[in-house]
């Protein structure tokens, strides 16, 4: 016997191997449908690869932040919303922003319904009485759409708040004096009229005390009685767009 | 469409054969039952006559291969491992099976073809010519360039 037939003749069909195809054929004779017992698994993986694509692009979709507001009284509050417009993320910027996230949860909800949340807890009204200035500042590709709702909830009207808008940059530089982009843009306001004014100062300043400065030095200190201002008074400050 | 009979014969009579050329054509037991599959359900709805069981043998020689082909060139950008089917097989095998084998599952696939189909099923060249579709001079060519390849790497006079 040669070596090669020697080699193979060991090399035979397993009973399970023959089986299995009858066992096939048998099924595809009497018309069963069959998925291939080879393929099975691999479409069963490609099926979960695909749930896990979709899930795990899904969920960084949802959880990638494409706009920011910054709502500022004194506690100052960021919150960062994804492309549906609900918040994935809310930050505080000071001890008051953080005694209020450490009691309410904004995330996952729509900013609208955060801001609402927000400025309806008992103890954040508190901070919305007599002198204090309410301001909206929106970070986005689209902020007129994010203002707009703002308004129109009756919210601003409500609380005489103001809004602006801001940039990244803005954001990036606050942040790097752990200071909301609200309030930071405000100070930068201050700063074209107070060149003395200092970021610490601004840290220990509310935004009513804030805008009272602002108004002070932009009226040449005949700022009157009128403190609060409705609408679009978008900032200019540091890169604020229309 | 064959009987439930037929087929069972064809199984016992043929199944080996279809599994060596799997072996020595295919990367894994997958693709052994794949070809499996193929090759019997071909046989299932063949219509045509065999002249005998040669005929019929020569006839699920000829399918496998092709069928093995298929498989390949579906599946060629897959890494083909000699050493993985042998390892499939590695209680079927002492070492020296093992050493000719992994020669053998290394040579081009027409050479494997040809070399199976003449040292194992014993098959003259006009048959293997018959079987593979290719001229005779070309299974002698290939035959005896599969046979200068195997005698360079394992020696001796075993072909």
């Amino acid at each position: 016997m040669n070596p090669i037939r020697e080699s193979l003749k060991n090399i035979q069909a397993t009973e399970e191997l023959k089986q299995n195809t009858l066992q096939y054929l048998n099924e595809q004779r009497s018309g069963k449908r069959h998925v291939g017992t080879r393929f099975a698994p691999a479409y069963a993986l490609v099926i979960a690869g695909l749930v896990c694509l979709i899930g795990m692009g899904g969920h960084l979709v949802y959880s990638k932040p494409v706009s920011y507001i910054s709502i500022d009284v004194n506690p100052s509050v960021e919150l960062s919303l994804n492309c549906f417009g609900r918040v994935v993320s809310a930050e505080a910027y000071n001890d008051d922003g953080k005694g209020m996230l450490g009691q309410m949860s904004l995330k996952n909800v729509s900013y609208m319904q955060a801001i609402d949340r927000l400025l309806n807890d008992d103890k954040y009204i508190g901070y919305l009485k007599e002198d204090a200035v309410l301001v909206f500042t929106v970070i986005s590709e689209q902020p007129e759409k994010i203002l707009e709702e703002i308004h129109s909830s009756g919210l601003s009207e409500k609380y005489e708040a103001l809004t602006y808008t801001s940039d990244l940059s803005c954001r990036e530089e606050a942040h790097r004096h752990e200071m909301s982009f609200g309030k930071y843009r405000t100070y930068l306001e201050l700063l074209e009229y107070d060149e003395d004014v200092t970021i610490e100062d601004c840290h220990g300043m509310t935004m009513g005390e804030l805008r009272e400065r602002i108004d002070a030095c932009s009226h040449g200190g005949q700022s009157g009685g009128e403190k609060k201002h409705h609408g679009n008074a978008h900032g200019n400050a540091h890169g604020g767009v229309e | 469409m064959k009987s439930a009979e037929e087929m069972n014969f064809a199984m016992e009579a043929y199944a080996d054969m279809v599994r060596r050329i799997c072996f020595v054509h295919l990367k894994n037991r997958y693709d052994t039952e794949d070809v499996f599959q193929s090759v019997y359900m071909k046989y299932m709805l063949y219509e045509g006559a065999f002249e005998s069981r040669e005929h019929e043998k020569a006839w699920f020689a000829r399918v496998t291969i092709n069928a093995c082909k298929d498989l390949l060139r579906y599946f060629s950008r897959r890494k083909w491992v000699p050493l993985d089917v042998i390892a499939e097989e590695r209680e079927a095998l002492d070492d020296t099976a093992e050493g000719i084998l992994e020669v053998v599952l290394k040579l081009p696939e027409k050479y494997r073809n040809v070399i199976y189909l003449y040292y194992y099923e014993g098959y003259s060249a006009t048959e293997i010519a018959e079987i593979l579709g290719r001229k005779e001079n070309t299974i002698y060519t290939w035959l005896a360039r599969a046979k200068g390849l195997l005698r360079e790497t394992l020696g001796g006079e075993w072909a």
